[in-house]
């Protein structure tokens, strides 16, 4: 009786291990796998090649330039999230009229899916008719329609911003779910101590953010660093490599190019930078549970 | 203090910017989706136009197949979410309820895995669903969202699932009831309202799925809605812009109502679990 009673949560858990095994751990074996082997157009392994296919990848300029970019990309569009959500679930989270409204609105582009999105902007910056073209014309800013997404660093700079817009919601989310267990008690003593709204918020609610910070940046980061639909939708990657970034470089050599090897090596790279990003999330995340029960148990 | 009234001004005047961004693309989607075809490229270009052609809606579905794309994507989004759930209500209970040896090791697997994304892995997925015949198969499509969906319903659920008293379940096993009667009579039913969260939180996940969908599905009768949308405007010469946005509005207005009325969930989700 008592073995099956212990035995009961494993059975529960079974099921979902083997789903997560199969569809996401098996894949990453036959990446492994398929990268060290020559591999034909239409995916058949041909023998071992060693490290080919990663010599290929090292010596590829435009592995380089799609680095870098993504480096670029994931700095600009964390970095900008963050800057914009902070203040913006500050406001959310104080008491003003409209504010369901205004939660609402800032909300909106997460229950999109960034295919659509990036669809609808692609119409919205054409470069002849665009309605964005048409807004800044009769607002009397530019003479002229602007090409946006013809050359590439501006087409990069308009994804890099439309990244900022589509990731707001899930950042403010985060920051809205940390602002709300904040203890009231800390912030009646302040008051009572006679502290500014500033200082509140700079000695205060800072510092007490900063587990939610911490987070909102790692998972940003791997969100981001993934994120193919925006770039592939509205410039595929063009024009002339000029928006590559690592995803969509390595999609077009799986599934345009067929190099099946090289594409596997750039995954196989990728997969161990997400792992470190992981890796700190995971720490992290049990730190912050520590940190929580210590807490929990100094309040009571 | 400040006036709540002074507030509010200088609140939606520091969001207004925002506001303005956000509602860009739904008014170009509107604007253009009603709009007569000859009126999409004029010069100097403008947001009015002579009259609202409704039947732009019409002849989109006739011509980009929207039927069999809504279907599709209802399919996979409801399979993947009932697939989810499934495997996750008792990994999310055992979770809650129960000590046992590995627990830690499981979350950190299940972090792990709501980490990787599938377009690292989507190359060795192709390879696999190619290996098992499933390729241009919308189940390759349901089996991988539920996977990938999983970790957030597990987490998702058993932050909920803390919050019911563990007491009303011992209660009933001192009056004699036995496990399995608890379980589907007393916790079941206080875990719907969490159960239903979720499941729209993944619906609208596979609903949106991108990447994936582009990759396994190669036939345009399999589509769903993102992959028909997409492929409306990739590398064609003439891209109908009006049957385009028209399609957006149909695909994308339900899902941001719905998710729009369950928005405060997520956040008491996150404050619950502490973003775990």
């Amino acid at each position: 009786m008592k073995s099956a009673l212990r035995s009961t949560p494993l059975l529960m858990i079974v099921p979902s291990l083997l789903l997560a095994m199969f569809i996401i751990g098996y894949p990453i074996i036959d990446l492994a796998w398929t990268s060290l082997q020559e591999v034909s157009r239409f995916g058949q392994l041909r023998g071992f090649n060693g490290w080919d296919n990663f010599a290929e990848v090292f010596s590829d300029p435009l592995f380089y330039g799609s680095l870098w970019r993504t480096v670029i990309w994931t700095v600009a569009v964390v970095g900008g999230t963050l800057l914009l959500s902070l203040p913006i679930a500050l406001i959310l989270n104080d008491e003003f009229y409209g504010r369901g409204l205004a939660r609402v609105i800032i909300m909106l582009p997460w229950a999109i899916s960034l295919t659509m999105t990036a669809v609808v902007w692609r119409w919205g910056l054409n470069g002849r008719a665009g309605l964005l073209n048409a807004t800044l014309m009769d607002l009397h800013l530019i003479a002229e329609p602007v090409e946006w997404l013809a050359t590439a660093p501006m087409a990069f700079a308009t994804e890099i911003l439309i990244g900022i817009l589509v990731s707001i919601p899930f950042t403010t989310t985060i920051f809205l779910g940390g602002l709300s267990s904040m203890p009231q008690d800390a912030y009646e003593a302040s008051m009572v101590d006679g502290a500014k709204r500033w200082d509140q918020l700079r000695y205060l609610t800072l510092p007490l953010m900063r587990p939610f910070i911490n987070i909102a940046i790692v998972l940003n980061v791997i969100y981001v660093f993934n994120s193919l639909p925006i770039i592939w939708v509205m410039t595929e990657g063009g024009p002339a490599n000029g928006t590559d970034i690592l995803v969509t470089y390595l999609y077009k050599l799986a599934f345009r190019f067929g190099q099946l090897g090289k594409a596997s090596a750039i995954s196989l790279i990728m997969f161990g930078v997400l792992l470190v990003f992981t890796i700190i999330y995971v720490v992290m995340v049990m730190r912050a549970e520590d940190d929580g029960g210590a807490a929990g148990e100094a309040s009571k | 203090m400040i006036s709540k009234l002074k507030k509010t001004v200088i609140y939606w005047l520091l969001l207004a910017p925002l506001v303005i961004v956000i509602l860009f693309p739904f008014a170009v989607m509107f604007v253009t989706a009603v709009r007569p075809r000859e009126e999409l490229f004029v010069y100097p270009p403008r947001w009015t136009f002579s009259q609202f052609r409704w039947d732009n809606f019409v002849d989109m579905w006739v011509k980009t197949n929207f039927g069999g794309a809504l279907l599709n994507s209802l399919y996979v989004s409801v399979s993947a979410t009932v697939l989810a759930l499934l495997f996750s209500i008792p990994a999310a209970y055992a979770l809650s309820r129960y000590r046992f040896p590995g627990k830690g090791l499981y979350r950190n697997f299940l972090l792990m895995t709501q980490m990787m994304s599938p377009i690292v892995l989507v190359l060795g997925l192709f390879r696999l669903m190619v290996a098992f015949g499933l390729v241009n198969n919308l189940n390759s499509l349901v089996i991988t969202y539920a996977a990938f969906n999983m970790a957030f319903t597990i987490w998702m659920l058993q932050s909920y699932f803390n919050t019911i008293p563990r007491e009303l379940e011992e209660a009933a096993w001192m009056d004699g009831a036995s496990h399995y009667f608890s379980l589907v009579k007393i916790f079941l039913p206080l875990a719907v309202p969490a159960m239903v969260v979720t499941a729209i939180f993944t619906f609208i996940n596979s609903w949106n799925e991108f990447v994936l969908a582009l990759t396994m599905i190669r036939s345009n009768d399999d589509f769903t809605l993102p992959v028909m949308i997409f492929s409306q405007v990739a590398g064609r010469y003439q891209i109908e812009w009006h049957h385009v946005m028209a399609a957006t509005v149909l695909a994308t207005v339900p899902v941001a109502i719905v998710f729009s009325w369950l928005q405060r969930y997520l956040i008491r989700g996150m404050a619950l679990g502490a973003v775990k």
